[in-house]
């Protein structure tokens, strides 16, 4: 009789679980009706207002400057649209908590990995869109209107709307693996954004200066804008958001689902 | 019999789940399973079977004690003692637009399986659990039955050593039900395999050994011949064939003697239960000479009671009896 055939170890790639879960998030994610809702809207409201200005040069004559549009959209996009962004982002875990979670959680995975793919697939999904509907909305701009604006400057003020996202998205994703109720954690992240915000623009101005940025959009739109004080918004951002998520991956990971 | 804690499979220490301070889902169990095993989980609902199962898979954490898979401590990121595990919830839910081929195949990502080996493994499993037809359909069309053998094949794409299936014949028809009991026999030679179920027949009918939860807490742990061995045997049924003014005769015969406690004859069918002293042998060698000498044949005896059914039902009882007593001691002694 020939001797048993060794079963050869499988070779196990430890990132491939991250990734999965990170591709199925972003794919469910881009599949939601909240998700489609966003940029729905967001879509709706750049070419009504374009179509607005535009109307009133051709009809009034009065020069419609591309800097304001663009900052117009982007302010309405911080203040308007995060609040489908909170709902788009804090379910993310809380709402798959007890079902799906379960065949996922159950399989060669750690909570780390599941918390960072999920964290990760929201950030890429949400800051990716903006990125593509502004670069368009930008360019249509710049045919349309008057062309006042800076590509740096423009692709910055962009970056800096997004740092602020990024909050909001880390923030929403962390309070999805506190509470076990969708509904709980998307009223308590809703409570602290605006919350935040608000208290924010209360501040004096300039204080903190890096969060004052949405007032001073037009300028940096045009071009005229401080590198480092953006330089700072972003990194003060970044950090603002790993220690969200770092709070919410340890707390994920000590608890039941 | 594992020679070391390091050969058992499952190894569970004064294992206790409360949840939120309010509720007491696991109470001290300790309890260890060996290689080769087929345990089957009982218990009545609430008992903590599922709970249980959690604590096993890290999906839940131990509000004290430990758990032990493959001699590993079980934690909520212990990925590398999972890849060994192979897990069924009861009632399992899939991702919306998904198919039998991209479900398995994120399961398979999910195990950190390469390419080379997650495609064949899940086009192997797909043909074998007979969803070949529909591989490529949405599940969310699925029937229950068709669900629960995708659930198997995710549960076996890992090639796990530990089988750990909650209530898997939960909502299949017969035959389904009577096919998920074959691919447990024929996986239980080369696997240690824990099923939690409602349905005693079926713990009966596949597994070596057995724990009873009630409550919480560990009742019984050992082998399912054990734990038959521990019913009361005291309830018989006789199918009798002759003449049926010798089976009256016969029957009043019996009635006359000291073991029984009541006797009924229904055509032809007797049925008897013994006093909780006598001794089941004597006292159906006394039935059968009673019947001889009437000339009454016996065409079949049986044990009323399915019998691991009547041993759980029995064991619970004495549990929650043992329950009240210690209440009545209790209070006594306020």
């Amino acid at each position: 009789m020939d001797a048993p055939v060794a079963k050869a170890p499988v070779k196990i790639k430890p990132w491939l679980p991250y990734w999965a879960v990170f591709r199925e998030d972003f794919r469910q994610t881009l599949r939601s009706w909240v998700y489609r809702t966003w940029v729905l809207v967001s879509v709706l409201t750049a070419v009504g207002y374009m179509h607005y200005r535009v109307a009133e040069f051709r009809g009034a004559g009065i020069v419609q400057h591309a800097s304001e549009l663009i900052s117009d959209l982007l302010r309405w996009c911080v203040v308007g649209s995060i609040t489908l962004i909170i709902v788009l982002t804090a379910g993310s875990i809380s709402s798959e908590r007890g079902t799906l979670a379960d065949s996922v959680l159950s399989r060669g995975i750690s909570r780390y990995q599941y918390f960072l793919g999920k964290w990760h697939a929201r950030l890429v999904a949400v800051i990716g869109t903006f990125f593509m509907v502004g670069l368009v909305t930008i360019a249509a701009s710049v045919f349309l209107l008057h062309a006042d604006i800076s590509w740096v400057g423009s692709v910055l003020a962009l970056v800096a709307v997004a740092a602020i996202l990024g909050i909001v998205i880390s923030c929403g994703v962390t309070f999805s693996a506190v509470f076990s109720n969708t509904m709980l954690g998307i009223s308590v992240v809703w409570i602290l954004v605006y919350g935040v915000g608000f208290t924010l623009w209360l501040l004096p101005l300039h204080y903190p200066p890096q969060f004052h940025v949405l007032s001073s959009l037009p300028f940096i739109v045009r071009g005229e804008y401080n590198f480092s004080i953006l330089l700072r918004l972003v990194g003060w951002s970044a950090l603002i958001s790993c220690i969200l998520a770092v709070v919410g991956m340890g707390y994920f990971s000590r608890r039941d689902v | 019999m594992a020679e070391s804690p390091q050969d058992l499979v499952v190894e569970t220490y004064k294992l206790t789940k409360i949840y939120q301070n309010r509720q007491i889902a696991i109470n001290d169990v300790t309890l260890r399973i060996e290689p080769g095993c087929v345990l089957g989980l009982l218990g009545p609902n609430g008992a903590g079977k599922t709970t249980f199962l959690r604590l096993c898979l890290g999906l839940h954490r131990p509000t004290a004690g430990w758990v032990k898979v493959f001699g590993k401590r079980m934690t909520a990121n212990a990925a590398n003692v999972r890849r060994r595990i192979g897990y069924i919830p009861t009632n399992p839910q899939f991702p919306r637009g998904m198919s039998p081929i991209s479900y398995l195949d994120y399961m398979a990502r999910l195990f950190g399986l390469p390419q080379d080996i997650r495609k064949p493994r899940l086009a192997s499993l797909i043909r074998a659990v007979d969803l070949l037809a529909v591989s490529g359909e949405p599940i969310a069309g699925f029937s229950n039955g068709m669900t629960a053998r995708l659930a198997v094949a995710a549960s076996l794409i890992n090639e796990p050593d530990l089988l750990v299936w909650d209530e898997p014949t939960h909502g299949l028809d017969i035959e389904a039900r009577r096919s998920m009991l074959e691919l447990i026999k024929t996986l239980s030679r080369e696997k240690t395999l824990i099923v939690s179920s409602h349905n005693l027949g079926d713990i009966d009918e596949v597994c070596n050994h057995a724990a009873v939860l009630s409550r919480g807490q560990l009742i019984y742990s050992g082998s399912l011949q054990d734990l038959k061995g521990r019913m009361r045997r005291n309830h018989y049924e006789l199918d009798l064939e002759g003449d049926q003014k010798a089976i009256a005769k016969a029957t009043q015969a019996i009635k006359g003697l000291s073991d029984f406690k009541s006797v009924q004859l229904r055509h032809r069918r007797l049925e008897v239960r013994l006093n909780d002293d006598a001794t089941n042998t004597s006292a159906l060698a006394n039935v059968f000479m009673t019947l001889a000498d009437n000339k009454v044949t016996l065409v079949s005896i049986r044990s009323v009671g399915q019998q691991t059914e009547q041993a759980f039902l029995d064991l619970v009882e004495k549990e929650e009896s043992r329950g009240f007593t210690r209440a009545y001691q209790v209070n006594e002694a306020a």
